[in-house]
């Protein structure tokens, strides 16, 4: 599903990932851990498209091609999401209009017919329960007004509507509280199977209680020092990162 | 246009014998006055970033009857449902074309003045204040007795035509009676080639009376708009304005709001869309004189290319005008690094107990909004777009009427459309 090869990225002409390695197959589940600043967020835009970094090494593979070149669209298109730390507001862009238009644009590029207004209503109604969220929501501005619980359940929601096969979580448990929590990940849970993956990037061990991950990799300073099964997130929370500093 | 080619046709202004002779000694006064101050310059304060070239370098003359329709003239290009429409053509009154709203009276804004028997007197805050009283030739005034409700808007059509070098000047008065109330809506069209329009509108609200105005200003990008609006708001009164201009080489709105009695609100909106090389130029004043009343200012532009465009409001609060509850904001959206916009924000406050806020952001698109939408699979010509639909959609959703507010947007998508994809 996704292949990162030796990936070495800059900002503002300092590196911040230093020689990635990471393969999910389809079905995994694989969560990132670290420390705020050891490259995460880096990790997860560059996956996504966002401009402004400069790779100087390495490669991305996803589905087998190569998507460094790729813009954030047709990355998205062709099956990538993320659910953002931070969600954007965007002012005077109602919810389901831009939700109808995304969706859209991926039935549009698998060369099916866009939704009706009454066909996209009854599909994100049944979406909107597996959140719990308010239907009041879809009135309004994208994430305006919306609580840090609401705005992470408004990405989930995204992501149950879109349906990619590459779901990247960056910090969804930040800004959530327990109940909060435990809906979203039951949502993801749902969500998984044998056709889609997931990396979750986390800086506490807390949403992984909930969602179980197969692998965890531990990235310190742009490289991961260090990669097992789910106990190692128990071994972090019992022991923090500094033992695996060098 | 130099000052020898404004007195060749004021000249003929004053030869017109169709044109009463009452209002020749309030022409006059207005000329002698002009020609003392003449065309503002960029050396002028008010005038700082409104280059007035298009005007000075033009020569202009009055409409007259070769500019008049040859033959009939299609408006339904121009349809907006559910309104009654008056059609001005080149400043001429086409009044097989035009129909009125039961409860408007209608009268051309000469016979207005005679009415009121020189019983008034014209502003003078700019040279094109005397401009318009001096040369004013076209226009027609509204009078809405007092409790009369008029359900259906009124429309003035202001149709702009031919190759000729015109200058037209409408006066309009628009007076409401006590507890009366109207939608007013003026649309500016026209391929006219070379045009400069100097219009001045006159409104009078009685107690209690609701004016609800709208400015469509989409006439060609190669002609001058100019207006000037000048409001008397008596107590408890409302005057509501939105202007969505789009079209004109120059186009430059002075408003000016007195409130006058207690309770008086006054909420003044702008949406304005530049391209190439227009300039779009907002001055609102808003004048509070008596306690408790409240004002509002919202004016937003989004500008392309090497546009321009400035926002000067200024909300003045007299020494009497406590409780005053007043706001401004300016928002503007640059989608070219060519295009530069000026933005003024003033408050003038001489009363202690007040509520008065204002302020002005003006930026290019936010990359990380463009990012978020990207990432959910729109191509970047339809983020874009989204985004600068959501910039207007604040100021769409002020427009009252649902055909106008429906014509507005479809007009605005249009633009967006043609503007996005440079």
């Amino acid at each position: 599903m996704l292949e990162i090869k030796n990936l070495h990225a800059s900002i503002d002409g300092k590196e911040i990932l230093k020689g990635i390695n990471l393969s999910l197959n389809s079905g995994e589940m694989h969560a990132i851990m670290g420390r705020n600043g050891s490259g995460k967020s880096t990790l997860s835009n560059i996956i996504t498209g966002r401009e402004g970094y400069i790779i100087s090494q390495g490669d991305i593979l996803f589905k087998g091609n190569s998507i460094l070149d790729w813009s954030p669209e047709k990355r998205a298109l062709t099956g990538i999401f993320m659910s953002f730390q931070y969600p954007v507001v965007i002012p005077g862009v109602n919810n389901t209009y831009f939700l109808k238009a995304a969706l859209n644009a991926k039935r549009k590029n698998a060369g099916e017919k866009p939704l009706d207004a009454a066909g996209f209503l009854k599909l994100i109604k049944e979406k909107l329960k597996e959140v719990d969220m308010d239907p009041k929501y879809l009135q309004r501005a994208v994430n305006e007004g919306f609580s840090g619980g609401e705005k992470k359940r408004n990405e989930i929601l995204q992501m149950l509507t879109l349906e990619p096969s590459l779901a990247i979580l960056d910090e969804t448990d930040s800004g959530l509280d327990i109940d909060a929590l435990k809906i979203v990940a039951e949502g993801v849970n749902k969500y998984r199977n044998s056709e889609r993956s997931f990396l979750v990037i986390t800086h506490y061990q807390r949403l992984l209680k909930y969602i179980e991950p197969d692998f965890v990799h531990v990235l310190i300073d742009g490289e991961i020092v260090k990669s097992g099964g789910k106990e190692l997130a128990l071994e972090l929370e019992e022991k923090g990162y500094s033992w695996l500093e060098s | 246009m130099n000052i020898a080619r404004f007195q060749t046709e004021f000249d003929k202004m004053m030869n017109r014998d169709y044109f009463s002779e009452k209002v020749h000694p309030m022409r006059q006064e207005a000329f002698i006055k002009f020609l003392k101050v003449g065309i503002p310059t960029k050396k002028w304060e008010d005038w700082r970033h409104t280059n007035l070239s298009s005007i000075s370098k033009e020569s202009f003359r009055l409409s007259d009857g070769q500019d008049a329709p040859k033959s009939d003239i299609d408006i339904s290009q121009y349809n907006i449902n559910d309104l009654e429409t008056v059609v001005i053509y080149n400043g001429h009154y086409l009044e097989a074309l035009s129909s009125i709203p039961a409860g408007v009276q209608l009268l051309s804004g000469l016979e207005y003045l005679e009415k009121k028997d020189s019983g008034f007197n014209s502003p003078e805050h700019s040279p094109f204040d005397l401009l318009n009283t001096a040369f004013m030739d076209s226009g027609m005034s509204i009078v809405v007795d007092q409790n009369v409700i008029v359900e259906k808007p009124i429309r003035m059509l202001f149709i702009s035509s031919g190759l000729e070098s015109l200058m037209v000047t409408p006066r309009v008065h628009i007076d409401l009676g006590e507890s009366s109330s109207l939608t007013f809506i003026e649309q500016h069209v026209g391929e006219s080639t070379s045009f400069f329009q100097n219009e001045s509108v006159f409104i009078t609200l009685g107690q209690n009376a609701q004016l609800n105005h709208i400015r469509i200003q989409s006439n060609s990008v190669t002609t001058a708009n100019i207006v000037n609006i000048q409001v008397e708001q008596n107590a408890d009164s409302q005057y509501t304005f939105f202007q969505f201009a789009d079209g004109s080489q120059l186009g430059r709105l002075n408003i000016r709001a007195e409130l006058k009695g207690e309770g008086a609100n006054c909420a003044i909106n702008g949406l304005a869309l530049s391209n190439n090389s227009q300039h779009l130029d907002n001055h609102i004043i808003t004048d509070h004189q008596v306690p408790n009343c409240t004002s509002s200012q919202n004016f937003k532009t989004v500008l392309q290319d090497h546009s321009s465009g400035v926002f000067n409001g200024r909300t003045i609060v007299r020494k009497d005008a406590q409780k005053t509850d007043s706001t401004q904001s300016n928002k503007n959206l640059l989608l070219s690094k060519s295009a530069l916009m000026n933005s003024n924000p003033q408050l003038e406050i001489y009363a202690d107990d007040v509520k008065c806020a204002h302020g002005s952001t003006t930026g290019a698109l936010d990359t990380d909004a463009l990012f978020y939408l990207r990432s959910r699979g729109l191509n970047i010509l339809s983020a874009k777009a989204l985004l600068v639909r959501g910039f207007a959609t604040e100021l769409l959703d002020k427009i009252k009427h649902d055909g106008i507010r429906d014509f507005i947007t479809e007009r605005f998508d249009i633009w967006l459309t043609e503007n996005s994809t440079k």
